[in-house]
């Protein structure tokens, strides 16, 4: 498709010896919010990382188009820079890394890397306080070491965060709901419904419906045995809580 | 003076060799325990017979007047300076430690008849600045601390050396902890180039219900090696925590023994270790828990971080328990960067370069963020990124 942002053509790919990824076609388009379903071992997270050059992942075959280039080869941190955003199902904890100065220090790159002038510490603090707030996040985070000792949900709300000062093009969200009770899902979706814009792109990875009640999609794809098996709009997620995931196979 | 002309000499050989008299204990101990070689199992790790084999000057120790400063400034085992009223001066040894596991305490106590001997009254804070100026020298001075009981000081301890070369340094203290007190010392070891080697031998005491928190912070080159003993009385605490950065050909770290003599006594010694080079990081540590030692609770140990495929760590944490009331648990691992961190700083745009740098220093700062006071805490934290960000 020729409008897509990101075109992920017949991807196939592999954790250690076995095949995860057996042919996966799916663009996602500006501005919109794709979301992916799927039962356990589908994919879904293999997709994620695949992505964004997870060392995990090795890809066998076909390609990942990012505006209109090549991908696969780039190291994680080139896709980043060029706006591909993972918020992880499992953040790791880094103690002794500061969250304030790690966040900066993204944020730098990123804008050295734009041709832009990078941000003092107090400008920096500024803007992350003020997300800081939105997000409904303690001052403290600013110092405390990055995701250490974080409860699940100060961890996705930390995720969210990066995303809003980062500023990514397309958004990855893997699992973003597992592990959040109500008002910790409500604050995080504000922090994903603020960043649309029409123009960012959104690849929402889940288990369950419940985050689509906050984001709404565009899309829905069904993701099975490391293909796409279906696309349709939102009406599709009535249908998978109804009958399961078997019955879109059958269907 | 060359120190290899002592091995395996007998008591008599060696008080003669070294020129003591009425000391012949001292002498026998260090007879028995016999100079540190290779088959030393202290020693076993660090080349301690190159340094013995060197020839040394030996220089006096006479006691000069004692200018007033801010600091304490001890230059070539003499003190210089020392802050206003602070109770500093030259004494014979009292009480030395007849149970003492390293040879050069021994020979430290018998180089050096007179001890700088600081009596802590009062809670204070104290810097101490260790001077180096003579090259090819053997500079060896032993310093006796006492605090007293329900006073809290603190010691910051941080070492200079003067364009010089081939020099060994024998030093330690012998340091006394009063019922209810609290002593923390900090030592701050840069030293870069092959300037001097240091062997420095520690005794700590602790009395009843007392704290001491020792922290050393060693960014050194070239050789160097802590001994440290440190016996708990009953409720007494030992924190210990080393942090050790090593590149090229240095071999650097900690031999300890914290014995638990007294009931509830605790114990908590943690070692970072960041190899680079072809460095060799050791740290041998034993605690014993005495059968006096019941409900003791003692905690050890050591991570180690190799950048290097050609760096090495000797990591030994032991245990020796004679008593089954007790809580204790100990372990070492040494590995590279976790991968998962660098892929998760990677996966924002931070260089792999970058983020392994980022790792290395948090790595040190979980260490360097034990010590309360913010500016010693940043000054640390300084120190050790110019140190890794020279070498880096």
């Amino acid at each position: 498709m020729s409008t897509s942002i990101m075109d992920i053509q017949n991807l196939q790919a592999k954790i250690g010896d076995k095949a995860i990824l057996k042919g996966l076609n799916l663009q996602l388009e500006p501005g919109k919010v794709h979301a992916i379903m799927g039962p356990n071992g589908a994919g879904k997270s293999t997709l994620s990382k695949a992505l964004v050059g997870h060392y995990d992942v090795e890809i066998t075959g076909g390609d990942i188009v990012y505006k209109g280039k090549s991908i696969k080869e780039m190291e994680p941190e080139e896709r980043a820079l060029e706006g591909i955003f993972l918020s992880f199902q499992h953040p790791v904890e880094i103690p002794g890394v500061n969250n304030a100065y790690f966040l900066r220090t993204a944020l730098n790159a990123k804008r050295k890397h734009e041709g832009k002038e990078e941000l003092n510490a107090a400008e920096f603090l500024r803007l992350m306080r003020d997300h800081l707030e939105m997000l409904g996040m303690k001052s403290d985070m600013i110092s405390r070491s990055l995701n250490e000792g974080f409860s699940g949900g100060e961890k996705k709300r930390n995720e969210i965060l990066q995303m809003l000062i980062l500023e990514p093009e397309v958004i990855i969200l893997d699992e973003i709901d597992s592990g959040l009770d109500i008002d910790a899902l409500r604050a995080v979706s504000e922090g994903i419904n603020k960043m649309k814009d029409g123009k960012r792109s959104f690849l929402v990875i889940t288990h369950y419906s419940r985050i689509l009640d906050y984001i709404e999609p565009d899309y829905i794809h069904v993701l099975k045995d490391g293909k796409i098996i279906k696309t349709a709009g939102p009406e599709l997620v009535a249908e998978l809580e109804e009958n399961g995931y078997d019955a879109i196979e059958e269907a | 003076m060359k120190l290899s002309n002592l091995k395996d000499l007998q008591t008599k050989a060696l008080a003669a060799a070294l020129n003591v008299k009425g000391r012949e204990v001292l002498v026998e101990r260090l007879a028995e325990l016999g100079l540190p070689s290779k088959k030393s199992e202290a020693y076993r790790y660090f080349d301690a017979e190159s340094l013995f084999a060197k020839e040394y000057k030996t220089l006096s120790y006479l006691p000069k007047t004692i200018d007033e400063g801010e600091k304490i400034v001890i230059v070539d085992g003499v003190v210089a300076s020392a802050p206003k009223g602070l109770r500093i001066y030259y004494e014979a040894c009292e009480q030395i430690d007849l149970e003492h596991f390293d040879p050069m305490y021994y020979l430290g106590h018998l180089l050096s008849p007179h001890v700088i001997k600081i009596e802590i009254d009062g809670d204070v804070e104290l810097d101490i600045e260790h001077h180096f100026t003579q090259s090819d020298a053997l500079i060896s001075y032993r310093i006796v601390l006492y605090n007293q009981s329900n006073r809290h000081a603190t010691l910051y301890e941080d070492f200079v050396a003067e364009d010089i070369e081939n020099t060994l340094v024998l030093y330690g203290y012998d340091m006394h902890i009063a019922r209810d007190s609290t002593l923390n010392v900090v030592k701050l070891q840069t030293m870069q180039d092959k300037q001097y080697n240091m062997i420095a031998s520690n005794r700590v005491n602790v009395a009843k219900q007392a704290n001491v928190m020792l922290k050393s912070f060693d960014l050194g080159g070239d050789q160097g090696l802590q001994m440290l003993k440190v016996d708990l009385d009953e409720r007494a605490h030992v924190e210990a925590g080393h942090l050790l950065y090593l590149n090229e050909e240095s071999k650097r770290g900690i031999v300890s023994q914290i014995i638990h003599k007294g009931e509830y006594s605790t114990s908590k010694q943690e070692a970072k270790n960041i190899l680079d080079g072809h460095a060799r990081g050791i740290f041998d540590a034993l605690i014993r828990v005495e059968h006096s030692a019941k409900y003791t609770k003692a905690e050890q140990n050591s991570k180690a971080i190799l950048l290097n495929e050609k760096a090495y760590m000797v990591a030994k944490p032991q245990l020796e328990i004679y008593i089954d009331e007790l809580e204790a648990s100990h372990g070492a691992t040494t590995g590279q960067l976790d991968e998962k961190q660098l892929f998760y700083l990677q996966s924002r745009g931070i260089s792999y370069v970058e983020a392994r740098k980022m790792l290395v220093i948090a790595f040190a700062n979980t260490l360097i963020e034990t010590v309360k006071d913010s500016r010693h805490q940043e000054r640390i934290k300084e120190a050790f990124e110019s140190v890794f960000y020279t070498n880096h």
